[in-house]
């Protein structure tokens, strides 16, 4: 078992070195000078010349590929361009805040779906069922910048019992929570309720009541173990999207985290910066998704024998 | 059959179970009545959607609710009407007096719970023990019938077929009930493992005393292990006896079928004779005796009057209009083999 | 060859009753073709110079009447005008960017499920670096690198949606091989490539049609999340997310800035998503009972 940890952990390298070049070849491809970006469009030729020499932005890609990957095999992200402090400092100062709010998303998606998800499977049809498969029908649709704004307007403008921006104390954490869980919740409800829905049905479930279990050790003790293996798996892939969402609700609340940061590295074009929270974004998601496959394996006593 | 009430570990009357679909209703179970004598095994034999499962789980009183209903009839075990008990009442039955096997067991045994949990599982649920003891029983009973002991903290994947099949047997037979259901065992088996595990059934039945309800389409097995036979059709028992009845004095123009359509191994080159037509839809049943379009001596009167059961001896029944009086149906020369 | 067309002709009969008979698959679809009218003749409804680009100061953040269903925006311009030119957009780029995945990555997952060993490594793990950047990350990246536009915006989505169909046609591709090999084995002569084609489309076509729909409905999420943060259309093309930001900075006194983006969007990807789950539901081989 332990090996199967240090053997995934090691394929995170060649997954990152991947990552690293995919998007440092994406943002290769920007039209434009970068020096006269940063020095600005009236800046004398000469300087503009020598800025780029300095960057060493006038070497062909894969120079500047290698470079950076030495750089980031030392766990140096290069410098912004705009602030000229490390990246990796940069990053990593804002780091906790979006990794608080991702955290907390989780949670409350987690925590609120999985009964929900439960309940509506095994009293299909029902009241509950219906109403909870409509929230979460609706919860897919709908963008999750647009709820954050409708919370805004609701408890933060009308009732004005939650902030609307800022991160300082527990009260700010609500809405963006809200805003970012939802749509993960109703994405692991349905899930969890087509799982159980399957798993009912199953022989050996008919063999426990057979056996004479009772009806919650039934749904609780037998079907939910079952039922929960690809709901683990759905964990794991909407951590990403999370993540994404992240991104969107810093914006709708100006919380201080990696997000607001990257789409302010976009937009002042600080390619190092923009690269430096994008590779994080993606280390942070294969972790996570290594976790998700561990628990798995955990869970799931055929995979378990077969990475014994 | 009264005055033997105390003699019998089962009886069924007249036992209604109709089903509500969206495709009509289907009437699976059409008053029955089934008895098993105690240590003896009753055959309960017919081709797939005839009702057995259905009646199976009536016993246990595990039809699935919406959409199946018990309409009529009652079932007694051990003198104890079953219809009666609460739901609690009954899981304290399930499992402990009265036991139940399924066709396939690849998938009957829950694949995220140790094998020797799972037998552990029923003797805590019906027994007063800890864990530990409980545990220990489950693996004497593994090793009864013929798997390892500490193999019970193994997962069911890690089994074969067969083995897995003898868990399940294990499961059922460790709480010693009065009565194991055991419905097509070995269908979903390799031939050679079938013997082996009928043979287990066999020794753990006489072992314990245990009344056995087989269920199966094969009527080899049936000579093999059972001591009288039901033949189901539609959801009606059309023939009932021992087994010298059912093999050597063949009654029901059904039966007479099943035994037609296997082959002769005397006579190779002789043609297979399979019974014509197919199982009716239960959702339309035909009128009169259910049997009447694929059976070769339907007259007139079949198509209308439903057979009533006529005593042929003190063990033999059979529900034919051929053998009622006056119906003018007779079963040619051949009738009996 | 006519019996497999007639076969194949009858199970698409089938599988479009299954779905007619799903109430919330037909509700999702009347409203997808409400839309696509709307995009189609948004020319008509609402003309494009004088509503949707024309400012007018005076008229600015007026709330609903019946002159502007919808109201007007911080330009002075009609909000209803701007909803339905945007259908335009969101459809537009909702098409063309699973287009664009569904191209791409269905030609990479044939060739990975055809010629397996090591090019389906290769490209399985070219995928797995894709996958590992979390989608709307990849569509910014792309974005941020190309510029802002329309075009762009579709290429990003386009490109990130590639692992996707990669995974669908290569699975397809690759339990047709094995039959394929069967017959092959037989015939005379090498395989015939256009003949898979010909084996595989039928084998991915089912879950392609209901990922293609989902697909366009994370498309247009996703139009509307860039634009949001203003990587993505600009103005004054009438975006639905592009909107939204521009209504954030009145949230307390004209709601109806965002309430009606908002909604529409919420409609939209609510009527592709129910259509989906019904063609997955009708679509699927396990449902028949």
């Amino acid at each position: 078992m332990h090996k199967y940890v240090i053997k995934r952990l090691i394929m995170l390298i060649p997954v990152v070195i991947g990552v690293s070049f995919l998007v440092f070849f994406i943002m290769s491809l920007a039209p434009g000078d970068t020096a006269r970006t940063i020095l600005g469009e009236d800046a004398p030729i000469e300087a503009i010349e020598a800025l780029n020499e300095e960057l060493g932005l006038n070497d062909p890609v894969l120079i500047r590929y290698g470079r950076y990957m030495v750089g980031l095999a030392h766990g140096d992200l290069g410098t912004s361009y705009k602030s000229g402090r490390s990246v990796f400092t940069e990053v990593m100062s804002r780091f906790p805040d979006t990794l608080k709010l991702a955290f907390w998303g989780m949670v409350f998606a987690v925590v609120l779906s999985i009964p929900i998800g439960i309940i509506s499977a095994t009293k299909q049809y029902s009241l509950i069922d219906s109403v909870s498969m409509v929230f979460a029908l609706l919860g897919v649709a709908t963008p999750n910048f647009w709820l954050g704004l409708m919370l805004i307007i609701g408890f933060s403008l009308h009732l004005r019992w939650f902030p609307s921006g800022g991160s300082e104390g527990w009260k700010a954490l609500v809405l963006p929570v809200i805003t970012l869980g939802t749509g993960c919740m109703a994405n692991i409800t349905r899930t969890t309720r087509s799982s159980m829905l399957e798993v009912i049905r199953q022989d050996y479930i008919r063999t426990a009541k057979a056996k004479g279990v009772g009806y919650r050790s039934v749904i609780y003790k037998h079907a939910l173990k079952n039922a929960l293996i690809p709901v683990v798996t759905v964990i794991g892939l909407q951590f990403g999207s999370l993540l994404g969402g992240a991104v969107l609700t810093e914006a709708v609340f100006s919380w201080p985290g990696v997000g607001t940061y990257l789409v302010n590295s976009i937009k002042a074009k600080d390619t190092p910066a923009v690269l430096g929270c994008v590779i994080i974004f993606s280390i942070c998601f294969s972790i996570v998704n290594l976790c998700v496959d561990i628990l798995y394996a955990y869970i799931d006593p055929r995979i378990k024998s077969k990475y014994k | 059959m009264a005055e033997h009430d105390t003699n019998y570990t089962l009886e069924i009357k007249d036992l209604e179970v109709r089903f509500e679909t969206v495709d009509g209703v289907v009437k699976a179970v059409n008053g029955i009545d089934l008895a098993i004598e105690k240590g003896k095994t009753l055959g309960l034999v017919g081709e797939t959607g005839a009702g057995k499962t259905t009646t199976a789980l009536s016993i246990l009183r595990l039809v699935p609710d919406p959409p199946g209903k018990i309409t009529g009839g009652s079932i007694t075990l051990e003198g104890k009407d079953l219809f009666s008990y609460s739901e609690k009442e009954m899981e304290g039955i399930r499992g402990s007096q009265v036991s139940m096997i399924f066709q396939d067991p690849m998938t009957s045994l829950n694949p995220v719970m140790t094998v020797g949990d799972q037998i552990a599982e029923v003797i805590q649920l019906h027994e007063k023990i800890d864990q530990k003891e409980a545990l220990k029983k489950a693996m004497a009973m593994l090793e009864m019938v013929g798997i390892p002991g500490n193999r019970g903290s193994e997962y069911p994947h890690q089994f074969s077929g067969g083995m897995k099949q003898r868990v399940i047997i294990a499961m059922a037979l460790v709480c010693n009930p009065h009565l194991l259901i055991a419905d097509e065992p070995t269908t979903a088996l390799d031939v050679t493992i079938q013997a082996q595990v009928l043979d287990l059934m066999q020794k753990l039945r006489e072992k314990y005393g245990t009344s056995m309800l087989m269920i199966t389409h094969d009527l080899g097995i049936v000579a093999e292990v059972c001591d009288n036979v039901s033949i189901m059709y539609a959801g009606r028992i059309v023939e009932h006896g021992t087994l010298e009845d059912i093999f050597n004095s063949t009654s029901h123009p059904y039966t007479e079928g099943l035994f037609g359509s296997l082959p002769n191994i005397d006579n190779r080159s002789e043609q297979l004779k399979p019974i014509p037509g197919l199982m009716p839809d239960p959702t339309d049943l035909p009128a009169g005796c259910a049997f009447h379009p694929r059976c070769k001596y339907c007259k007139d009167i079949c198509k209308s009057r439903v057979p009533a059961v006529t005593k042929l001896s003190d063990t033999h029944m059979v529900a034919c209009l051929a053998y009622e009086e006056g119906t003018g149906v007779t079963l040619g020369g051949d009738g009996h083999e | 060859m006519e019996n497999k067309k007639a076969k194949k002709r009858s199970m698409a009969m089938e599988v479009c009753q299954r779905l007619a008979r799903n109430k919330m698959a037909m509700l999702g679809l009347a409203i997808l073709v409400v839309l696509v009218l709307c995009a189609v003749f948004a020319d008509v409804i609402a003309d494009y110079e004088t509503k949707v680009v024309a400012q007018n100061i005076a008229n600015r953040l007026k709330g609903p009447s019946a002159e502007h269903w919808f109201g007007t925006d911080e330009f002075g311009r009609d909000i209803f005008a701007r909803i339905i030119h945007g259908s335009r957009v969101s459809l537009v780029v909702g098409l063309i960017s699973v287009s664009v995945s569904l191209i791409l990555g269905g030609i990479l997952g044939a060739f990975a499920g055809f010629y397996g060993g090591r090019i389906d490594n290769v490209i399985m793990r070219v995928m797995d670096i894709f996958l590992a950047v979390p989608s709307i990350l990849l569509a910014m990246t792309i974005v941020a690198a190309l510029g802002s536009s329309l075009v762009n915006v579709m290429l990003a989505i386009g490109v990130s949606g590639i692992p996707t169909y990669a995974r669908i046609v290569r699975a397809a591709v690759m339990s047709v091989k094995d039959q394929e090999f069967v017959e092959a084995s037989r015939a005379i002569g090498a395989t015939n490539v256009t003949t898979i084609f010909r084996e595989i489309i039928p084998n991915c076509l089912a879950p392609i049609i209901v990922q293609a729909t989902l697909s366009v409905a994370g498309a247009i999420l996703s139009t509307a999340s860039l634009s949001f943060i203003g990587l993505g259309v600009q103005p004054p093309d009438p975006e639905w997310g592009a909107m939204l930001s521009g209504g954030r900075n009145f949230l307390r006194d004209a709601v109806h800035l965002t309430l009606f983006p908002g909604l529409a969007i919420v409609i939209t990807i609510l009527a592709l998503n129910l259509l989906g789950d019904g063609l997955r539901d009708a679509l699927d081989p396990r449902l028949k009972q």
